[in-house]
């Protein structure tokens, strides 16, 4: 496989070491913000980037499934249930990332901050969209009310992760792109957490486009079987 | 314009006519929410929670009764279409989006005549102070359509899954959520008197009911033609 796609391979040796740099970077280049507790702010380098990648994959789902809808291709389904599942493997390791600094920071892993609150919506969301997939037995009739469903579930999005946490008091530090517009974070900070962006961002291209190889040859041995 | 009302009045009247005739959705909502707010009376009534929590919690309680009261019976719209064998007539002889529009006109009467009765039975039970007479009726009304329009697309997608189930309470409770907090969090501001509060969470309420009517006009003939 890997020397029928030399690009591929290139790219993910290029990725394998980037996220190890920022993983170096994170703990020895990057200095620990002032006003938290101890080493604490150096999660921010793995949580706001696990976050925006939970984020992009829904979109990526949401897109999908519009375009699925305009197709009917089964090519198109696939991308957005592999891009909804990995949106919940990612948000679920942003809840974790984001409950160990709340035990460091307010001394409890839980505390039904809006941010909190928000992200435990969004893994609801879309643990029912894969439920309305289990519940329909018809191949396309189940990509296609998942797609809508999909849509659906993505305009909630902003209203969770921008309107809620605005209109409730919450403990979470200011987000990056806060009210006024300004950046909070030191340079050499700002600069691991962009390349740590870019690292997660290629992850997630890196997995979706092998979720989505094994996805499809899982179908077509259900079909071969069927 | 007016030929579409006129259709989509027509919708609307028919299923009017067989709730009526059959009275399942009305006695599901109405026997849910009355035996709700009995349980919740008779274990917390009015003296048992603490003067400053009382706009809060009283105003979470009543939502979660009208949230729930409306799980029981807001699917039958579409799920009685499918289990009478009438769907495909129903196809036949309208447009989509004259169905989607009478469904949800059905809906929204539902809900309202549910809140007429419910709320001021709720306000003298629960000791319920309510400051802003006007402030409370506009939130009834723009959370009751949008979480008509939510649950209207929602009962359309579950009609067409092979095992329904719990499915409609599992998919709508999450996309729910939002409309939730801006509803609890605008009662609350009616109880405590806060002009402010209450347009803030109108503002949210209008556009999250907005945002999901266009994306179920755009979305709707995907479901029902499926």
């Amino acid at each position: 496989m890997s020397s029928r796609r030399p690009f591929a391979e290139i790219l993910k040796w290029i990725l394998f070491v980037w996220i190890g740099v920022i993983i170096w970077a994170a703990f020895f280049y990057a200095p620990a913000a002032a006003g938290f507790k101890g080493q604490s702010s150096r999660i921010v380098f793995f949580h706001v980037p696990v976050a925006w990648v939970a984020t992009l994959a829904f979109l990526v789902s949401c897109v999908a499934s519009i375009r699925y809808l305009k197709t009917r291709s089964v090519a198109d389904d696939i991308r957005a249930e592999v891009a909804s599942s990995l949106g919940l493997l990612f948000a679920v390791l942003a809840t974790v990332t984001g409950s160990i600094f709340a035990r460091i920071m307010w001394g409890s892993y839980w505390n039904w901050d809006p941010r909190e609150t928000s992200i435990t919506f969004l893994l609801l969301i879309y643990a029912a969209y894969f439920a309305l997939r289990a519940a329909v037995a018809d191949p396309e009739r189940r990509a296609s009310l998942a797609a809508v469903y999909s849509i659906l579930a993505f305009v909630t999005v902003p209203f969770l992760v921008f309107v809620v946490p605005r209109i409730y008091w919450s403990l979470h530090p200011d987000t990056i792109i806060n009210a006024q517009a300004k950046i909070k974070m030191g340079s050499h900070m700002f600069e691991v957490l962009m390349g740590s962006l870019v690292g997660f961002s290629g992850l997630f291209v890196w997995l979706y486009t092998v979720a989505c190889r094994i996805e499809t040859i899982r179908r077509r041995r259900q079909q071969e079987v069927l | 314009m007016w030929r579409y009302l006129a259709e989509a009045g027509a919708v609307f009247a028919k299923d009017m006519r067989t709730e009526l005739r059959t009275r399942v959705a009305f006695n599901a909502l109405g026997l849910f929410a009355i035996t709700t707010l009995a349980a919740v009376s008779y274990t917390i009534g009015p003296y048992r929670i603490a003067e400053a929590d009382r706009p809060y919690l009283l105003s979470a309680l009543l939502w979660i009764v009208i949230f729930f009261a409306a799980m029981a019976g807001l699917d039958r719209s579409f799920v009685k279409e499918e289990d009478s064998h009438t769907a495909a007539l129903l196809r036949l002889s309208a447009r989509p989006l004259v169905v989607w529009g009478g469904k949800l006109l059905f809906n929204v009467v539902v809900l309202d005549l549910l809140m007429v009765i419910l709320v001021p039975l709720y306000v003298v039970l629960m000791g319920f102070e309510v400051r802003s007479i006007t402030g409370l009726v506009w939130i009834l009304l723009a959370g009751g359509y949008t979480l008509a329009v939510t649950t209207t697309i929602v009962a359309a997608i579950i009609a067409r899954a092979s095992s329904r189930g719990a499915l409609f309470s599992v998919l709508s409770l999450p996309l729910l959520l939002p409309l939730l907090i801006f509803v609890i969090q605008g009662t609350r501001a009616v109880a405590e008197g806060s002009a402010g509060g209450v347009i803030s969470a109108l503002r949210a309420v209008i556009s999250l009911g907005g945002v999901m009517t266009l994306v179920s006009i755009v979305l709707f003939p995907a479901v029902w033609n499926e």
